[in-house]
């Protein structure tokens, strides 16, 4: 198996606070790795680092054998590596077919085009994505209700078809099930792992519900203060003492 | 990046009848589009009858009605409007320094008649060019930071060329008095802009430079609708509704908000040329003052941000209240009050103007007679 | 004339100019970095603060405005200006409060294009009511120069100074100022009240759940900040003209100010202020000046310069020279 993203001794401080400290990961190509932790663990820091929201104060970060260090948000985007954010982040005022639309152009043409004069119907292709996309989470029959009165877990698999779109080879997903009921979840569960086999998707997931993330994981790291304490397997992890230390009085494992 | 998985497969689930041919497409848009220029071209033409022969007939006081020249103002500072509503409405970008860019084409169009050429087009070419390219380097400068700084900036740039008219380059601009030495010439060299037109019954349109101002005005809208239409009307759209969503899904949002901003910046441009060749002088306070970064601001609001006719109504209906209510006994004094008044009304309470109010009533009257013509 | 003495002079004015720009920032500062509001009528806090500071200190002939129609030719205490000094800072203050409660407290959680437009709205109303009871007439105040008479600077031995001499009442409005200015950065830094503003600063979430009530120190803050922009109005008035229209021209150095010295920081703003006051200054007093040959003329870019330092300041430290380091987008 060939690793997709590295981490390289990867440390963010913010004034004297070490929140990323020497992180060394590797998620290979098709797992799923889940990254979990006490709250403050580091995992938003970890997260945002990838996607260069933040800048490193050492180390380096390799995504296909490329340092990814010098590139800017979108640029990143545009390489092949998508979010789904914690929050439903989508364009509420917009229709949920433009809200495809809009991910499907960043898909088709870049990061930016000079095409202010073309007619948006002259982009089959562009609309054709949208379409697919929507079918693959569900929602096309919702193509012309405005995203803002979606139900949440509606919003939630319009906000993953919005990722999904550029058809990135590896998915970051901050919380997919935060604030979901549980039919809402599962399904959402459903949806990830139908997601990895079929797009042959990489997966990095942050989540605090330790059953999720136990029966969906390849593997697991766990984060604590910054530094990874562990990481393996879901049965190595969850024999491992030093994850019990950080968890106690936390999430029973 | 694979391509095949996804799409391929939901593709085959029954698509094909709902993808008509590149050319049917094409047929539909040249159709809505020459629909928005037909209509935008009728009523450009035939505002001058209605604003100011009808009421003439009528035997409204001639003090309360539209003259022909104001006409012609509001559909130039119309212009400057819709540009003006492409970066505030769509993008969401609050511009308070926008008089820099009317001003500067209307002096480096002022100055180029003086200098090489008194052609109408000319004037609007290089007066727009100057336009653009400032408001490129503005913009530049301005998207480095964000939110809030962005009309701080703005305004502070403004107020920067302002001065910088004023007193540095006093000798080529002519400092507080203006430029004077504007020289129109005639319209494709052989129709000058003053003359009446030949053929044409004086109640509908009188002169050329009517025609040039209402041709460049059919222009505007139809580029604007074709902008809206474009794959950067919807992005510009993302970018209001939710910046960071729109550059994770690899959009570069700092060169869309750019371009928006240039783009706004040609319309400001053509305007502020059409401006001088109208008044054939380019008076300083009303061109780079801050003033007139503050009067777009109030016309598009009122008139209805994140449409395209709300900024023409918006416009129209300033000229009216500036150059006709301010006549009036009692209220004429008070003008600018109420209209500030009207202003914050219309931020508190209605976000979309006073076009967003018409739209708004179309569709209940629509739902009650049970049309639905969407 | 000695160098020296053109060197002090020099400062007294750009200090004095400056004083205006520091007192302005201060509020705006404080309110973009605590509350993220952006508030363009800040201006016509200043403009209230100049008329009624005007109103204080002396009598004046309204030839145009409705006051004039309604039976009062003249207004004014003519209390002198010290006095309008010190009551002034007292009323802008109540104008500050009834600002946030009315004006700026519902627009707190509406997007910031929106918080800058009713602003704006509200300056235009301001500017209009002074236009329409006083009259659009440009006002000057009469300067304190002859209670205080002048300060002969009489250098060390041996230093000639003899020619220069200073209005003692702009030292007294410098010293007035930064007394001032030393008393807010004393309450922001060292008080539970401030403490608790520059908390809401950070987190205004994590200090309402801590159950501090939040909207009075923010009341507060508000008021302050406008009480300084009123005192900023007096002492404006015998450095530049008065009329309705000055507050959105002053509104943009007193921006500049903030975008130099840093957002939220009350230090930012007086280093800020005083850059700028000093290049506006210096860039007048400089006239025209041989530079290798050439003949540069000065005077006509002080406008100009405060912008250029402005622009410098962007591209090389975009959070401004005393701001913190954050990612604010």
């Amino acid at each position: 198996m060939t690793a997709i993203l590295e981490t390289d001794d990867l440390v963010k401080e913010f004034g004297g606070l070490t929140a990323t400290d020497h992180v060394n990961l590797t998620i290979e190509q098709g797992k799923l790795l889940s990254l979990i932790g006490p709250n403050g663990a580091g995992k938003s820091t970890l997260i945002n680092l990838i996607t260069r929201m933040l800048e490193e104060t050492e180390g380096d970060i390799r995504f296909e054998g490329e340092s990814i260090t010098d590139l800017k948000p979108h640029e990143v985007v545009q390489r092949g590596i998508g979010k789904s954010f914690q929050t439903a982040s989508i364009f509420p005022e917009l229709s949920v077919e433009d809200n495809a639309t809009i991910a499907s152009f960043g898909a088709e043409h870049g990061d930016f085009r000079f095409n202010f004069l073309t007619h948006r119907d002259s982009y089959p292709e562009v609309e054709q994505r949208a379409l697919d996309t929507l079918e693959a989470v569900g929602l096309r029959d919702q193509k012309d209700v405005r995203a803002a009165d979606l139900p949440y877990g509606d919003k939630r698999r319009l906000e993953i078809g919005i990722a999904l779109a550029s058809e990135p080879s590896l998915l970051l997903m901050d919380e997919p099930t935060a604030g979901m009921s549980p039919e809402e979840t599962k399904a959402t569960v459903d949806l990830i792992e139908e997601l990895q086999e079929e797009m042959d998707l990489t997966i990095l997931l942050v989540e605090h519900d330790m059953e999720i993330v136990f029966s969906v994981s390849d593997r697991i790291a766990v984060l604590n203060r910054g530094s990874v304490i562990a990481e393996g397997t879901p049965d190595e992890v969850q024999g491992d003492p030093a994850v019990q230390e950080a968890y106690l009085g936390g999430v029973e494992l | 990046m694979s391509d095949e998985v996804g799409s391929a497969e939901a593709t085959e689930s029954g698509d094909v009848e709902r993808s008509p041919s590149l050319y049917d497409r094409w047929l539909a848009v040249r159709e809505r589009e020459a629909t928005i220029a037909v209509l935008t071209f009728v009523g450009v033409f035939l505002a001058p009858f209605i604003l100011v022969v009808l009421p003439e007939l009528l035997g409204i006081p001639r003090q309360y009605s539209w003259y022909r020249n104001l006409v012609i103002l509001a559909l130039i500072w119309g212009i400057f409007a819709i540009g003006f509503d492409l970066l505030l409405g769509f993008t969401g970008l609050l511009s308070f320094g926008h008089a820099m860019f009317w001003g500067t084409a209307a002096y480096t169009a002022g100055i180029f008649s003086a200098n090489v050429t008194g052609s109408p087009i000319a004037m609007i070419l290089v007066g727009t060019t100057a336009a653009v390219l400032l408001a490129w380097v503005i913009g530049w400068i301005s998207l480095r930071r964000g939110g809030i700084y962005f009309a701080i900036l703005t305004l502070a740039f403004g107020q920067m060329i302002y001065y910088i008219a004023l007193s540095p380059l006093g000798n080529l601009t002519g400092g507080e008095n203006g430029f004077t030495g504007v020289e129109v010439g005639p319209l494709l060299g052989l129709l000058p802009l003053g003359a009446e037109i030949a053929f044409v019954p004086d109640a509908l349109v009188e002169t050329w430079m009517y025609v040039l101002v209402g041709l460049m005005t059919v222009l505007a809208v139809v580029v604007g609708n074709r902008v809206l239409n474009s794959p950067y009307g919807i992005v510009l759209r993302a970018v209001r509704e939710n910046e960071q969503r729109a550059e994770f899904v690899g959009l570069n949002v700092w060169r869309y908000k750019l371009m928006a901003f240039i783009i706004s910046g040609a319309f400001a441009g053509v305007a502020g040329s059409l401006y001088v060749i109208q008044r054939s002088f380019v008076p300083i306070e009303n061109t780079l003052n801050w003033t007139v970064s503050g009067e777009i601001v109030i016309m598009t609001v009122l008139g209805g941000v994140g449409s395209l006719f709300g900024p023409l109504l918006g416009a129209g209906l300033y000229m009216y209240v500036a150059n006709i209510v301010s006549g009036m006994p009692t209220i004429g004094d008070f003008w600018h009050m109420i209209l500030g008044l009207v202003f914050i009304a219309v931020v508190v309470l209605a976000p979309n103007g006073i076009w967003g109010r018409v739209e708004w009533l179309r569709e209940r009257v629509g739902e009650t007679l049970g049309g639905d013509d969407r | 004339m000695s160098i020296l003495g053109d060197l002090v002079v020099l400062l007294v004015n750009g200090l004095q100019t400056g004083a205006i720009y520091v007192l302005l920032a201060i509020g705006l500062s404080i309110i973009l970095g605590t509350l993220k509001f952006v508030n363009f009528a800040h201006g016509a806090l200043y403009v209230i603060g100049a008329y009624l500071g005007l109103l204080i200190t002396q009598e004046i002939s309204i030839s145009n405005g409705r006051l004039a129609e309604w039976g009062f030719p003249a207004i004014g205490l003519d209390w002198g200006f010290f006095a309008a000094l010190a009551i002034v800072p007292m009323l802008v203050f109540v104008v500050g409060l009834a600002m946030e409660r009315f004006v700026a407290r519902p627009f707190y959680d509406r997007p910031d294009t929106d918080q800058i437009l009713v602003t704006f709205g509200l300056a235009i109303v301001v500017q209009e009511l002074i236009h329409a009871l006083i009259g659009p007439r440009t006002y000057s105040y009469e300067t304190p120069s002859e209670a205080f008479g002048l300060l002969p600077l009489s250098g060390p031995v041996g230093v000639p100074l003899s020619s220069v001499t200073i209005d003692v009442w702009r030292i007294w409005v410098i010293a007035i100022t930064a007394i001032l200015v030393i008393g807010v950065y004393a309450i922001v830094e060292y008080t539970d009240f401030g403490l608790v503003v520059k908390a809401g600063t950070r987190d205004p979430e994590m200090v309402r759940l801590l159950g501090i009530k939040i909207t009075r120190p923010y009341l507060v803050m508000f008021g302050i900040g406008a009480a300084l922009a009123g005192i900023a109005g007096v002492v404006g008035g015998p450095l530049q003209n008065i009329n309705p229209e000055i507050g959105m021209t002053i509104l943009v150095p007193a921006f500049l100010t903030v975008v130099i010295g840093g957002v939220g920081s009350i230090r930012g703003a007086v280093l800020g202020g005083t850059l700028i006051g000093m290049v506006q200054v210096t860039l007048i007093s400089l006239g025209s000046v041989g530079l290798g040959g050439f003949e540069v003329n000065f005077t006509p870019w002080a406008q100009v310069g405060i912008y250029v330092l402005a622009v410098i300041v962007l591209l090389t430290r975009p959070q401004g020279l005393l701001g913190s380091e954050e990612v604010s987008t």
